[in-house]
Parts: C-alpha cells; sequence; structure tokens
C-alpha cells in the first residue's frame, strides 16, 4: 500500500495530463459500451415480449403510410361496421395507449390510459405485485376493474375507486383497482422495440365488445392501428383489409408471420449487427490511443520508474500497481456513467414524464445495471491489454538506460 | 562551421516521428468531427439505429472536445521530452524566444495542412467548411498554451 500511494502521488500524479486523457479515454469507451449494451438488451427484452406476433395464423394491421386519413369520412356508424365484421369473424388483440387523464397522485404526474381486450391480456402475461387479474366480463355501468401501475398504487391501493370525468365513453365512469403491475413494467413498440413506454403512471383498462362498441371513434379508430389478428388465413385478412377500405377509406398492411420473421432479420438483426460491429470498431480505435498514451506515460516515467526498480521494486509489484491504479481510474468512470444514467433516468420525473419514469436505485433499472456490468468486463479487458502493453515496454528497456533517461 | 552551427540551432524541435504523430492526432480529431457531420446526414430506416447514433452526435461537440484531449498529451509530451534539446539550444546560442517562435510556426503549419486536407474532404462531401474550424481555434489555443512551457525548460 505504501508503494502504491508513493508511485500514484510522486510518479502519476506528477504527470497528472496522461491520468486525466487515461480517464477520458475510457471515459468515451465506456459510453460506447454501455449505449450500445443498453441498445441491444432493450431490443432484445422488446423481442421478447412481442414475440408471440411470430406465430403462424398472426398478422399484424400497419397503416399504409401513404394511406390518408380523412376524417370526414370516417364516421362512428363505419368504424362500427368494421368492430362488428372483426368481432364476428376474428379473434384479435386489443391495444391501444397515449389517452391521458389528469387524476390526484403524489408524484403529480399526468396518467395515462392503456386499452387491452382479453386476447392481448392473454398474450402479454402481465405480472402483478398486489391484487389480482384482469375481469373482463363486467357491466358498463358498474365499476369498472383495472391495473394500475406501480406510481399510483400508493394513492389507490388495492379495491380503492378512481373517478374519471372525461373518458372515451362520452361519459364519467368509475374504475376499480382490481391489482397492481409490477414496478417498471412496460410496453415495447412494434415497430421500435428498443423504444419502451412504462406503465409506472399507466392503468390498464379492460375493454369488452360492449366498451368497444359503446368507446368514441377515437378509441376504435386508434384501436385499429396496432391491431392483432390471431387464428386467421391470408384470405380472411384479405377481405378484412377491403372492409377496412370500404368502410373507412384507409389502406392498411397485414403483415404475416413470415413477413414479421423477415421484418426482424432484415431490419433488427442488421441493426444490431451494425451497432456491435461499431462499437467493437470504436472500442478497439479508443484502445489503441489509450496504448499510446500509456506508452507516452511509460517514456515520460521510466526514469522513475527505473530508479524504484534499483532499490527493490518488482516487475510484479509493478503490474499489481498498474492494476489498482487502472481500478481506480475505471471506478472514476463508472461513478461518471452512472450518475450520468441516473440523471437522465431522474430527469423524467422532474420533467414529469410519466412515460418513461422508472422505479429503481436512483432509477436504474434492470437493463442499466446490466450494460453497467457489461463496462466492466470491458474495462477488464481493455484494463490487461494496456496495462500488458505498458509492462511489455518497460521491459524491454534496461535499468541502466532508463536511468540515464 | 560557424553557419553549419547556426544551421543545426535554427532546426525545428520536431522530428519526423514527431510531426507525423502530431497529424496523426490532427487528422484523428478532423476525422471525428467529420464523421459526426457524416452521420447527421445519414437518412436512416432504422429506427434502432437511428436511436443509438442519436446518443453520439447529440453530444458531438462535447465528444470531440474531449478526444481534444490526446493533443494537449501530445504538446505536454513532446515537449517534456525536448527539455534537454531545448537547454543545448539555448547554451549554443538560441534564444527562447525563437525556439518558441519557430516551435509555434512548425505547429500551425501542421495545423494548416490538416485543416486544408480535411476541408477538401468536406468539400467532397459537400459539407460546410465551417464545421472544422473550431478545432482549429481549439487547436491554436493548444498550441499557445503549449508554447508557454518552453519556457520553463529555459533552466535545465
Amino acid at each position: 500500500m505504501k508503494i502504491f500511494k508513493f508511485i500514484i502521488s510522486k510518479i502519476f500524479l506528477r504527470k497528472a495530463i496522461l491520468g486525466i486523457s487515461m480517464i477520458l479515454l475510457l471515459c468515451m469507451a465506456n459510453y460506447t459500451t454501455f449505449t450500445a449494451t443498453r441498445s441491444i438488451l432493450s431490443t432484445y427484452q422488446g423481442y421478447q415480449e412481442t414475440k408471440y406476433i411470430n406465430q403462424n395464423g398472426v398478422y399484424i394491421a400497419n397503416l399504409d403510410p401513404d394511406s390518408y386519413i380523412d376524417m370526414d369520412v370516417i364516421t362512428k356508424d363505419r368504424t362500427q361496421v368494421v368492430y362488428e365484421y372483426l368481432n364476428n369473424n376474428f379473434n384479435y388483440a386489443f391495444y391501444t395507449d397515449g389517452f391521458v387523464v389528469t387524476i390526484p397522485n403524489i408524484d403529480n404526474m399526468e396518467i395515462s390510459l392503456s386499452y387491452i381486450n382479453e386476447e392481448y391480456y392473454k398474450l402479454n402475461q402481465f405480472e402483478l405485485s398486489q391484487g389480482e387479474n384482469l375481469d373482463f366480463d363486467y357491466q358498463l355501468d358498474n365499476e369498472i376493474p383495472v391495473l394500475i401501475g406501480k406510481g399510483l398504487s400508493k394513492t389507490y391501493p388495492v379495491g380503492s375507486t378512481i373517478e374519471i370525468e372525461e373518458s372515451v365513453l362520452g361519459r364519467p365512469i368509475t374504475l376499480k383497482v382490481q391489482g397492481v403491475l409490477k414496478q417498471n413494467a412496460y410496453h415495447s413498440n412494434y415497430y421500435a422495440l428498443n423504444s419502451k413506454t412504462y406503465y409506472n403512471f399507466s392503468i390498464l383498462v379492460p375493454v369488452n365488445e360492449e366498451f368497444i362498441n359503446n368507446a368514441n371513434i377515437d378509441l376504435q379508430l386508434n384501436g385499429l392501428m396496432d391491431l392483432t389478428i390471431l387464428d386467421t388465413t391470408n384470405e380472411k385478412i384479405i377481405n378484412l383489409s377491403e372492409i377496412l377500405k370500404e368502410n373507412l377509406g384507409l389502406e392498411f398492411n397485414f403483415f404475416s408471420q413470415k413477413e414479421n420473421y423477415d421484418y426482424f432479420n432484415e431490419y433488427y438483426i442488421h441493426s444490431l449487427k451494425i451497432i456491435a460491429i461499431t462499437t467493437l470498431i470504436l472500442l478497439i480505435v479508443i484502445t489503441c490511443i489509450s496504448i499510446w498514451n500509456a506508452l507516452v506515460s511509460i517514456r515520460l516515467m521510466l526514469k522513475d520508474f527505473t530508479i524504484n526498480f534499483l532499490v527493490g521494486l518488482s516487475y510484479s509489484k509493478l503490474r499489481k500497481i498498474f492494476y489498482s491504479y487502472f481500478g481506480i481510474l475505471s471506478c472514476i468512470n463508472l461513478t461518471v456513467i452512472f450518475i450520468f444514467t441516473a440523471f437522465n433516468r431522474y430527469g423524467c420525473w422532474l420533467r414529469k414524464d410519466a412515460s418513461f419514469a422508472t422505479y429503481g436505485l436512483f432509477g436504474l433499472i434492470g437493463i442499466d445495471w446490466l450494460a453497467l456490468f457489461v463496462v466492466i468486463l470491458s474495462d477488464i479487458i481493455i484494463g490487461i491489454v494496456i496495462i500488458e502493453n505498458m509492462l511489455r515496454k518497460i521491459k524491454k528497456v534496461p535499468i541502466s538506460l532508463g536511468v540515464l533517461q | 562551421m560557424l553557419k553549419e552551427n547556426i544551421i543545426e540551432i535554427k532546426k525545428s524541435l520536431f522530428r519526423i516521428s514527431d510531426v507525423l504523430e502530431l497529424c496523426s492526432v490532427y487528422i484523428f480529431c478532423f476525422f471525428l468531427n467529420t464523421l459526426f457531420e457524416y452521420i447527421k446526414t445519414l437518412d436512416l430506416e432504422s429506427y434502432i439505429l437511428k436511436e443509438f447514433l442519436n446518443k453520439f452526435t447529440t453530444y458531438q461537440k462535447l465528444i470531440v472536445l474531449l478526444f481534444t484531449f490526446i493533443v494537449i498529451v501530445f504538446h505536454y509530451q513532446m515537449l517534456h521530452r525536448k527539455k534537454t534539446e531545448i537547454f543545448c539550444k539555448k547554451l549554443v546560442g538560441d534564444t527562447i524566444f525563437n525556439i518558441t517562435i519557430r516551435y509555434i510556426f512548425d505547429c500551425l503549419m501542421i495545423l494548416i495542412f490538416i485543416y486544408l486536407l480535411s476541408s477538401l474532404v468536406n468539400i467532397y462531401f459537400n459539407f460546410n467548411l465551417i464545421n472544422n474550424l473550431y478545432l482549429v481555434g481549439i487547436f491554436f489555443v493548444y498550441i499557445i498554451i503549449s508554447a508557454r512551457e518552453v519556457q520553463k525548460y529555459e533552466n535545465f
């Protein structure tokens, strides 16, 4: 410890610029690794969540980007015809969100309502921390059983009721808290699997046929955008497309299992490969610069090291000192990355951004910790490469020459 | 003999290896900045890639600025290595003022050369030439600060 303190204070800190530059380079390497790992993990999570779409007979509705939405043509009667056709001919998973309401809660967040039908609920298997599963067989005039996010559970414990003045039914409704979702439950976008919204300040409202029939046009139309048709055939889907075109004037694409699979392979695997390769190249470049920086340090500190060799310092001791020194630099960087991430996560709470507010130690969630772990692994590899290069350089120079320098 | 000595004295502090090293660090910084500009022009269809690259382009200036630290390292280590040479030059009749001016001049020549190279790349990609100009300003400040260090080695 004494020799470690001596070498740090008398050699390394005397040339602090080299240490600072090593910290900055490591910081770049860590940020790159952290960002890439989080992107990959988040995409993987999204894939796991939505992998049920990759089954035979499952089709996902997607509004054609060139299709124009003419709200003069789309009326409640026409959407009703579409839903009647859907109810009579298909088994479908219904999900729509983004209906913001203001209800009192201790964090003063705006609450988002997500509407789901029974099929969607079964496919997604929401995990609960309290309460019971949703019941879809309810009467509209009574209280509607709902699931809420963790952020609302203190204000609205299981069994309590929530009054909503303006609902998609066009009248006040009463929701009854049936259960609380596990913290940081999320929903991934079908077309951007790495993009998530968190349910911590959301209410999951179960919808049945009666609810959809009585809902306003916003809910009915939005529900069609991400509609998942289950156990069907291509012929039936073609008919559905025609019904949609005929009644709403909208061109919908329905992607089959094969198309979804090909899309995933082409789009996601390709993107993830590019991210991984880019990260690897960046890490190699940064490691090379770090080696240059380390060799520059050795060039300038060689005299100090060799004098210490003369008075009894061994190569193995020096190796330990180097690893400890690098460990300290790594810890500084990990702290920086940790603070940066915590600041970003906490920023969502400060901005009252309910969709992205997360629970965890300083707001960090599972993928953040996993990414930090990968950063530690990458630091270990970079550290070994740099330090072994430094030691090789030192060993190459005879002690007498080192002293003369 | 005296004439030869004067020529020796007037030799730059830079050796070929130093010139190459400085060129490399400048090229790296300019390349990084141009790479960011290039990424910004990409019309990517992939949302994941866009999001990933966005995490870097958002902090473009900060990232490039942090990487310019390797230029500081170069100046620092080079002058550190040359302190004996600076002292010897002074012993044989050179002045610290002249050594400093020559050092600044050499650094600026390399900087301008690399900037012109990077400008050619910018012209090729139709990027704004001003994009890289701020780096010239930063590197000029580094040169001036490091030139002050030369005076430190007046007494060996």
